[in-house]
């Protein structure tokens, strides 16, 4: 037996037992791959800028039924897309489904771009510990304030009382209490006070570090917004004069390609969403996505460009009211017209004939086909086939999205006015009358609340919900009692996601109450 | 093996050749087939005179005329026979199905049945060879009491694999079990040929797979390869078959004419108009003029019958010092799915064991495989379910317009998409290369003669993913193009090796018996991948098909990923029997990772076991032959939870500024702080022969807990979620497999056998919580305490209101409601908060995913020359989400299955279980409830095999070799309520499954 103990069996099994423990220290090593934010060197003050640029890219990155959902209710535009997304369409006839897929998404892609704001937030401050130039990060973090606001503002006019995030953590959700919309409009209208005086006073297109991005005006414009629908008319004259007042901003003479690809960076807007095909055929591109809002089965000018889906239809109401006014180019701007549409206005005596310019071809040459789902569509969302970077097909590719713009400012400044505030910004008339001139309207005088709410509706239409919102704040649910609707006060806010409702306290408390 | 017997019973028995004759008694000792069985111990009863039979089966002994001859041979029954004055007894010897001292693999280790304490099942080679499969584990099917198998009919693709239902949150790609291959880990086997496969053993109770620690939470699968034999004769072998698959069940989608009706009644204008559009454009129907003369089985349009095929040679042997197997094997699939949709792989394999001198043995192990995948586009079968019958798979009013096919689009006809699936099937290519290479030496170290032995093993296997995915330009219209032609490539390295070194000891005093094991582990895991992609290459020729080729090069399809994980390991076991009769089994394991923040983790095991048999009462039972009961209790952990960050993380995003691309980065808000799962699992069972070893009995019974399971916790109000360790899940179940083998006299050879496994999962502790929310926010899933995970959840449907007054009749009615609409149950009673309106709180958990029972049955008939074998499988108490009906929410532009169109509500007293064609696009009916949570159960004949075996046959005075030529129907037949075309849906949400087909093969074994 003793012979098997051999001298190299012993030192093999032995060097076996001593290597072993050498892969100890193996277990400590850090994932791969990863860039934990922990280890991010913060001296490094140039970088400063990359997470205000993240939270640019977050803003941007809208999800595209985000905006259909904030704007769909109204007079100036109706669901479209008929017989199919039901429940949007109920959305506009204001019959309200908790479970409704399109609600739940947008509560959980604000409050998602919440926590990602002020994650951006506590980032830049890191950097501003070692900054040289502490003023630019307390305008980076002022800029990342106003796309705060603006997300709070619109989850609170959709769904009135709402959690107000204080920091990026989502579990906050979970113990937060709900504030009202009061509450809310009043802390977007402090944070505004706080963000505009470490902003540049400059118009977007002026800044040097990123074009088109936020300045003070932009905040002025949310301020004035949220006073708005706080009805402090006082609050919004003084921030929609100081923007008049600073000349940095004129009304686009072409309002049709305002809307276009001519218009991008345009010197009429405060605020737009971003978007490029980066000047190529093909390849990187980012993008909103368009095809909601097309027409389906078109015949575009250039062949080969991609129509819609046929959603978000103009409503005959507004198109009306613009024949009424004999408005041109912001009907021709604000509408595409079916040769069906046409013949559906037509079938009202009073609009038997209509304006020769009227047609169902774009004057940019597209030729809109019947479609069973609308009868129109909406123009302000229509990139003409021309405007396409060759080799792009889909709908609208390239095409900025505009959240404020000047025209938005003048009327908020006369609808102030006219409520009794004061102003030596401008006058209400002159305001009204710049918009009017624009449109190729005459001036009027001694303009009243009503003919400014009116010159809102003919300009602002089918922009983010904006004639819905005026109508809630002001009690005129005639205004929104139309093609066979009737609004009443308990259909302003969307009921809360069921989604939600199972997952926060303060949302269930609410709708058990 | 017969042969090796005979040697090793030579040096035994020759002692024994000693006795006072007084007559002379010869015989031959066959097997059923006729054929002589050398090395028989023959051994007159009471005496230790005996003798045992030559290479042909013969003996000859000198007994007394009034004695008793007992026969016995390893893995036949033993049988007595009175010599009775005969000069010539000849016996038949009946192969022993059930035999207790059968060894089996245990991990790093073996064990004889009679010795286990814990629940295992092998499943042999022959079982294995009757499923026409490229995947191993499919062929375990209905096979394994507690194994569930769910099939893909996808080539190439692997099973879901579950054992003892899931102790893992789903969706991590976590549930599967460790396989061994030889010694080597991994995550699946799909490179394995099937036939190169000795066996697979089920490590089912943690007591069995502790011994592999934190990798075994969810059972461990041991695949032992062939390999060749010392002294051994040289064995050259063919395996193969040629077979056809069909699909099977295929899901009857709404005719034209049926769609016709819904959308005419679907109250949208819209939907009435594409009708109108359709009839102009194409025409209308002779036999109904109401209805466009097309109407498309876009289902049988898109499938086809497929070939499957599988060819293997291998060659075995060994002399005293060295044994061998080599073999080679190639197998080809194609897929159902009528596009460029295959599989094929070629596999190399050698196996080789050396006694370099008396106490050092060395071996190596090498497998290659070579695969080559030609994915499906999953898509396509959603977009057949979806694309609308009245729309044909070509316009002749496109020809010249469309490119380069004139595919039809429905967009013609009004609807939002072009529907049609044949741009996603013909413009598509998915290339997949899978090469795989495992390589596995050792050195065994004899230390003290049959009692100590080291052995060190380093195993390493080596797998390249090489994929292309490539999207051809094609216009069919103006929003139903591809403008670009695009090419992603990615390219993925993995490299694991183990470094596993084992010390054994066995030893014997007196009654005891003793074996220990201890040993240590490294393991090295490491991936690294790179992704590119490009656009517009010249794309008409394959040869092209390069990035480099490409016009353009996004900078958003270039990527670099990798990951490197270690793992060290301390493990020990005691195997210890008095007298065959007491058992006691233990292990330990100390495993540590680099995957988590907490690096060690210890993981025991006990086992007990009673071999009440061999106790005096019942030895030598009349029916009892053995029976043995068992207890264990053990506890593993889960490393493949994914690994946490543990930490805030920032990743760099793109933005467009003034028409530029820059970068930021957003810092994520969430993260994981992960531990492993910790399974603690007690398991009692007993094992039986009985009847003169005719009938096996296993029986188990299992409580397994998962602790610190990692659940997605929903993040509130922002979706996503993120996973902690937040639950305690309970497997809970009893399993039971019954066997019998009898053999008649008349030759006639007779087996049967059930398996049957209850199961009931259910979540125990969710750490203060009362419910965790899964699925999706519109099909809710949620995983309440006491109840299963990830149950479905939702509103019970009472019927369909018939008419107005049933709807006055009913306070919980809303006022929207009009006859056609579901009628939901209000779960609270008059009087109760909540009563008279359906609200969130009339929402109740409406089953589970998970079957609650599995069988198997199998079936075995030889006679002569014939064989034939039938099995079945089947499952019930699990519901599928029938996310396909599921789809209207998002859009109403498509097609419905025929069940729901025939059987819609269209006016009093037509249906009280589907809504109207209205009611389907209504808010209301498409709420979550049993409206889309269909029953799950299925039944099906799972195999069926007719063979004729060809022995000793005799051609020109020449040998022949021994031929099998066998028929085979797999799958043939399978029975269901659900309304889909595959109740197998792992996740249990049916979005778009691919079919599993049914199988028909001939096969041929030629053995030299």
């Amino acid at each position: 037996m003793k012979r098997y103990f051999s001298i190299t069996k012993l030192t093999l099994f032995m060097a076996a037992l001593l290597l072993f423990p050498a892969c100890h220290d193996l277990l400590d090593e850090p994932a791969e791959n990863r860039t934990f934010t922990g280890e991010t060197d913060y001296t490094i003050t140039d970088n400063m800028g990359l997470p205000l640029l993240g939270m640019y890219a977050d803003f941007y990155n809208s999800e595209w039924e985000v905006f259909p959902l904030i704007s769909v209710r109204g007079d100036d535009v109706n669901a479209g897309g008929l017989g199919d997304q039901q429940d949007f369409a109920e959305t506009d006839k204001y019959n309200y489904n908790k479970d409704y897929w399109m609600s739940n998404s947008v509560w959980q892609n604000y409050y998602g771009d919440l926590f990602n704001a002020h994650s951006a937030m506590e980032q830049i401050a890191k950097y501003q510990e070692f900054a040289a130039n502490k003023g630019l990060a307390d305008q980076y973090i002022a800029e990342v304030k106003v796309m705060r606001a603006w997300y709070l503002y619109y989850l609170t006019l959709t769904w009135g009382d709402i959690i107000i995030t204080n920091g990026p953590d989502p579990s906050q959700l979970l113990v937060a209490k709900l504030s009202t919309q009061e509450e809310v409009m009043k802390h977007i209208s402090a944070q505004m006070d706080e963000a505009i005086p470490l902003l540049p006073a400059v118009h977007p297109a002026e800044r040097a570090d990123i074009r088109g991005g936020i300045t003070k005006f932009t905040a002025l414009a949310m301020k004035a917004r949220a006073n708005l629908t706080l009805k402090n008319y006082a609050a919004v004259a003084e921030a929609t004069g100081q923007i008049i007042s600073s000349g940095k901003f004129v009304l686009a003479t072409d309002f049709y390609n305002l809307f276009k690809i001519p218009g991008k960076l345009n010197k009429e807007n405060l605020l737009e969403l971003q978007y490029s095909d980066f000047g190529k055929g093909s390849g990187d591109a980012i993008n909103y996505l368009n095809d909601f809002f097309g027409p389906q089965g078109w015949t575009p000018k250039v062949t080969g460009a991609g129509g819609g889906w046929g959603f978000y239809e103009p409503s005959l109401k507004y198109i009306k009211f613009m024949l009424d006014r004999n408005e041109t180019i912001r009907l021709e701007t604000s509408v595409l017209f079916t040769n069906r549409g046409i013949a559906e206005i037509k079938k009202d005596a009073k609009y038997a004939t209509l304006p020769a310019w009227i047609s169902n071809t774009t004057r940019s040459g597209d030729r809109i086909n019947d479609y069973a789902r609308a009868l129109f569509a909406s123009g302000k969302h229509y990139l003409p086939s021309d405007q396409l970077i060759l080799g792009r097909t889909g709908y609208g590719s390239n095409k900025n999205f505009i959240c404020i713009r000047y025209a938005e400012i003048l009327l908020m400044h006369a609808e102030a006015l006219t409520n009794g505030a004061n102003s030596s910004a401008m006058t209400a008339d002159a305001a009204v009358n710049l918009v009017r001139s624009r449109a190729g309207l005459p001036p009027i005088n001694g303009v009243t609340n009503a003919q400014v709410m009116d010159e809102k509706f003919a300009e602002l239409a089918m922009e983010w919900g904006i004639r819905f919102y005026d109508m809630v704040r002001l009690g005129n649910y005639a205004a929104l009692s139309y093609d066979g609707r009737t609004f009443t006060p308990d259909k302003i806010f969307l009921p809360y996601p069921q989604n939600q409702v199972d997952q926060i306290p303060a949302l269930k408390e609410a709708v058990n109450k | 093996m017969k042969r090796l017997f005979f040697l090793l019973m030579l040096t035994g028995v020759f002692s024994l050749l000693s006795a006072q004759p007084r007559i002379t008694v010869t015989g031959k000792v066959t097997e059923s087939d006729g054929q002589g069985i050398p090395g028989v111990s023959i051994l007159v009863k009471g005496t230790l005179v005996g003798t045992i039979t030559d290479l042909d089966g013969n003996y000859t002994i000198e007994t007394e005329p009034q004695s008793t001859l007992v026969f016995s041979f390893v893995g036949f029954s033993t049988v007595e026979m009175p010599v009775a004055n005969q000069a010539v007894i000849n016996v038949r010897l009946r192969e022993q199905a059930f035999d207790v001292e059968e060894v089996v693999v245990v991990g790093y280790g073996t064990q004889k049945v009679k010795d286990l304490t814990s629940s295992i099942t092998t499943v042999k080679s022959e079982e294995l060879a009757r499923t026409p499969t490229g995947q191993a584990m499919q062929a375990l099917q209905g096979k394994v009491a507690g194994l569930q198998v769910v099939s893909t009919g996808s080539p190439g693709n692997s099973p879901t694999i579950r054992v003892r239902g899931i102790g893992s949150y789903p969706g991590q790609n976590n549930e599967a079990p460790l396989y061994v291959v030889d010694g080597m880990f991994f995550g699946n086997i799909d490179f394995l040929n099937p036939a190169d496969i000795a066996s697979i053993s089920v490590l089912k109770d943690a007591s069995a797979a502790a011994i592999y620690g934190v990798r075994a939470a969810n059972g461990v699968v041991l695949i032992e390869t062939k390999s060749g034999g010392y002294n051994k004769k040289t064995e050259i072998s063919y395996d193969g078959y040629y077979g056809l698959q069909v699909a099977q069940n295929v899901l009857k989608m709404a005719n034209a004419e049926q769609f016709t009706t819904m959308a005419m009644e679907s109250g949208s204008a819209a939907d009435a108009s594409f009708i109108l559009n359709a009839m102009q454009r194409y025409g209308r129907s002779r036999v109904n003029p109401n209805v466009p003369d097309v109407n498309t089985d876009w289902y049988k349009e898109i499938l086809r019958p497929a070939d499957i095929q599988n060819h293997s040679i291998n060659v075995e042997g060994g002399n005293q010092s060295a044994s061998y197997s080599i073999g080679t094997n190639y197998f080809a699939q194609e897929g159902i799915l009528d596009m460029k949709n295959e599989y094929e792989r070629f596999n190399l394999r050698t196996k080789l064991d050396f006694k370099a001198t008396e106490w050092f043995t060395i071996g190596g192990n090498m497998i290659l495989s070579n695969a080559i995948k030609y994915g499906e586009e999953a898509g396509a079968w959603n977009e057949a379910y979806f694309a609308v019958p009245i729309l044909p798979v070509y316009d002749p009013a496109l020809e010249g317009i469309a490119e380069p096919v004139n595919y039809a689009n429905a967009q013609d006809l009004g609807y939002r998409s072009g529907q049609n699936p044949f741009p996603t099937l013909r413009y598509s290519d998915n290339r997949l290369k899978i090469r795989k290479l495992m390589a596995n030496f050792y050195a065994k170290f004899q230390l003290i003669p049959d009692k100590l032995d080291f052995k060190t093993t380093y195993n390493h296997a080596f797998t390249s993913l090489d994929e292309r995915n490539v999207r051809l330009p094609y216009f069919i219209g103006n929003s139903f193009q591809r403008v670009d032609a695009s090419i992603n490539k990615s390219s993925g390295i993995f490299s694991d090796q183990i470094w596993d070194n084992i010390l054994t000891y066995t030893d014997r005093f007196d009654l005891h018996n003793v074996t220990a094991m201890a040993g240590t582990s490294f393991r090295d895991e490491a991936y690294s991948g790179l992704r590119a992609g490009g656009l517009n290459f010249p794309y008409q020729r394959e040869e092209s098909w390069y990035i480099d080729q490409s016009q353009e090069k996004p900078e958003g399809s270039v990527g670099d990923g990798g990951s490197r994980q270690y793992g060290l390991s301390y493990f020990g076991r005691l195997s210890y029997n008095y007298n065959d009769r007491y058992l006691l089994y233990a292990t330990m394991r100390a495993d540590g990772s680099s995957k988590y923040q907490q690096k060690w983790g210890y993981f025991p095991t006990v086992g007990l076991g009673w071999v009440i048999s061999e106790e005096s009462f019942l030895k030598g039972h009349r029916i009892i032959n053995f029976l043995k009961l068992r207890a264990s209790w053990g506890q593993l952990g889960n490393d493949k939870i994914q690994a946490s960050d543990g930490a805030i993380t920032t990743t760099p995003v793109n933005v467009a500024i003034d028409d530029v691309m820059v970068s930021g980065t957003q810092t994520t808000n969430t993260f994981s702080s992960l531990k492993w799962e910790l399974t603690e699992e007690t398991n009692a069972g007993l094992t039986g022969r009985l009847f003169d070893n005719h009938m096996s009995v296993d029986a188990d019974f299992f409580i397994r807990d998962t602790k610190n399971a990692a659940i997605y916790v929903k993040i509130p109000g922002i979706g996503g979620s993120v996973l902690k360790n937040v639950g305690v899940i309970r497997n809970s179940g009893f399993e039971m497999a019954l066997n019998w083998d009898d053999e008649f006299a008349n030759g006639l050879r007779f087996n049967a056998g059930v398996n049957f496994s209850f199961l009931k999962n259910k979540v125990r502790d969710l750490y203060g919580q009362p419910y965790i929310d899964g699925g999706s926010a519109e099909f809710r899933q949620r995983t309440y305490v006491g109840h299963p995970l990830l149950a479905f959840y939702g509103y019970e449907v009472l019927g369909v209101y018939q008419n107005q007054a049933e709807i006055n009749a009913d306070p919980s009615a809303p006022a929207s409601a009009v006859p056609g609409d579901f009628k939901y149950r209000d779960q609270q009673k008059e009087g109760e908060p909540g009563y008279g309106v359906i609200n969130d709180d009339d929402r109740v958990i409406l089953g589970s995913y998970f079957p609650s029972f599995l069988y198997g049955g199998n079936l075995g008939l030889s006679w002569k020359n014939f064989d034939l074998t039938a099995s079945l499988v089947g499952q019930m108490g699990n519901k599928i989400l029938n996310r396909k009906r599921g789809e209207i929410i998002w859009t109403a532009d498509g097609n419905l299955d025929a069940d729901l169109a025939v059987n819609r509500w269209h006016g009093e007293g037509t249906s009280n279980k589907y809504p109207s064609s209205a009611g389907l696009r209504k808010g209301w009916n498409q709420k979550m409830s049993d409206y889309f949570v269909e029953d799950g159960a299925f039944f099906r004949l799972q195999n069926v095999q007719l063979a004729y075996n060809i022995k000793g046959l005799q051609l020109f005075g020449a040998g022949m070799p021994d031929a099998r030529v066998s028929l085979t129907a797999d799958r043939p037949l399978t029975l269901f309520s659900y309304n889909g075309f595959n109740p197998e849906v792992a996740s249990g949400i049916d979005t778009q499954t691919y079919p599993i087909p049914a199988v028909y093969t001939v096969g041929l074994s030629i053995k030299f």
